[in-house]
């Protein structure tokens, strides 16, 4: 196959490549203070040649897995999404560290049949037609397994170059493994896999899937900051120069949360950003204007801008 | 100190509620040494279990510890028999929670807070704090 897109066989034409369009659940931080991951996303989807078509009507997911057994209703709203996208197509793509871990939890248990009662239960609620099991995908199983990481190499225009970046994953996106199916819970790889594809070079790193704190932001900032101080202390005794991650609230901890102004703090990129920046996206598309610690002097010393 | 009574019903509705049993724990402290915020939590995940395992579940309730819990879920992945304490810290505060019990709701947040922090937090900190 000459281009990146993964068509089905037979679906693309010599002279017209068919460009694969993935529902897409953007949730919403990514409206308001995670646009960045959002926008580069959607925009370095069209250079590498695939599309996110934002799915209507979709509502918030709850941030967070309601573990109860009886809450029916703390996962409901994560359920009707499931329920929604399945009218569209079986497959939904997720940029969100915690839409992703809520939706496809919620999946798991609507599709369990240990679950059967809850499930009639909760389809009885909801009152819509769920067409077909859908495939909970992040955005970033679409690039290693539908378009590949070779494919991808091959877009790249402006590579890394010298550029040292820790991964860091967080919960979110591992745990609980047997659910999320992603990666390795302890050392997970794909966004290391990516930053090497994209022509940096991905640090080792104790704390990849290590907690940021979390939504203790809130009321307990102080335990919240200790966790946070931790993961960036030891990106750094590994030689990082920057920190990607796929989380808004991982960035948020990572990033803002910390003295302003203290002096040698690590620039935390969205992996959407590094990739549109590798990708040839204009440097006004990039959204480092969001960021709290400016990456642009990295990045020019890098001369990758 | 809760009467035995009492404590072994409310064992029962953490287990209902979470789905795991306290029973199946053997106190290596996998858990706790793996925990993020281990060193600020008290009771940290296997002394909790511990204490459940006694019937001491008032103690628990009535704890912080059950508030600082993140939900990172490190603690499940890695127990050797398959106790997820993040779950049983979830069910210990939906207990509280369904007593009209609030541990920080929506007006204990500043106007730059809000402007500042990513709405999940809110969203995962309300629900997981005052339902």
């Amino acid at each position: 196959m000459t281009t990146a897109v993964a068509a089905k066989p037979g679906e693309q034409a010599e002279d017209n490549p068919v460009v694969e369009t993935y529902t897409y659940y953007p949730g919403c931080t990514l409206y308001t203070k995670a646009k960045s991951l959002d926008r580069c996303a959607r925009l370095a989807a069209e250079k590498v040649g695939f599309r996110l078509e934002e799915m209507p009507s979709w509502v918030c997911c709850g941030a967070i897995y309601n573990t109860s057994e009886d809450d029916f209703a703390g996962r409901i709203g994560a359920q009707r999404n499931i329920v929604r996208a399945s009218a569209l197509g079986d497959r939904l793509v997720t940029l969100c560290a915690a839409c992703h871990n809520v939706l496809k939890r919620a999946q798991a248990r609507l599709n369990d049949p240990a679950n059967a009662v809850e499930r009639q239960r909760v389809l009885d609620f909801l009152d819509e037609p769920y067409e077909r099991e859908v495939r909970v995908l992040h955005y970033l199983e679409v690039l290693k397994n539908d378009i590949g990481w070779e494919a991808l190499a091959r877009k790249v225009v402006k590579p890394l170059a010298g550029l040292k970046v820790a991964s860091y994953y967080g919960c979110l996106m591992v745990r609980p493994a047997a659910v999320l199916g992603f990666d390795d819970p302890e050392n997970p790889q794909v966004m290391d896999e990516l930053v090497r594809t994209l022509g940096g070079e991905p640090t080792g790193f104790d704390f990849k899937a290590e907690c940021c704190g979390g939504y203790l932001v809130v009321n307990r900032p102080e335990a919240a900051r200790v966790a946070s101080a931790r993961v960036l202390d030891n990106a750094k005794s590994w030689g990082a120069e920057a920190v990607v991650t796929t989380c808004p609230l991982c960035q948020y901890n990572l990033d803002k949360l910390r003295k302003p102004g203290k002096a040698g703090e690590l620039p935390v990129f969205y992996f959407t950003q590094l990739l549109g920046l590798a990708v040839g996206l204009p440097k006004d598309e990039l959204g480092f204007d969001s960021n709290a610690v400016d990456p642009v002097p990295l990045l020019e010393k890098r001369g990758l801008l | 100190m809760s009467t035995s009574d009492d404590g072994d019903r409310l064992v029962c509705q953490i287990e209902e509620l979470s789905g795991q049993r306290v029973a199946d724990c053997y106190q290596c402290g996998c858990c706790t040494a793996g925990c993020p915020l281990g060193d600020l939590m008290e009771p940290g995940p296997a002394r909790a279990i511990r204490l459940l395992q006694l019937g001491h579940a008032r103690e628990l309730l009535d704890s912080d510890g059950i508030w600082l819990c993140a939900s990172c879920m490190v603690c499940g992945s890695r127990c050797p028999r398959g106790v997820d304490y993040a779950h049983i810290a979830e069910a210990c505060r939906q207990i509280r929670i369904r007593q009209r019990f609030s541990h920080a709701g929506p007006e204990t947040v500043t106007a730059a807070a809000c402007e500042e922090i990513p709405q999940q937090a809110f969203m995962a900190a309300f629900r997981k704090y005052s339902g």
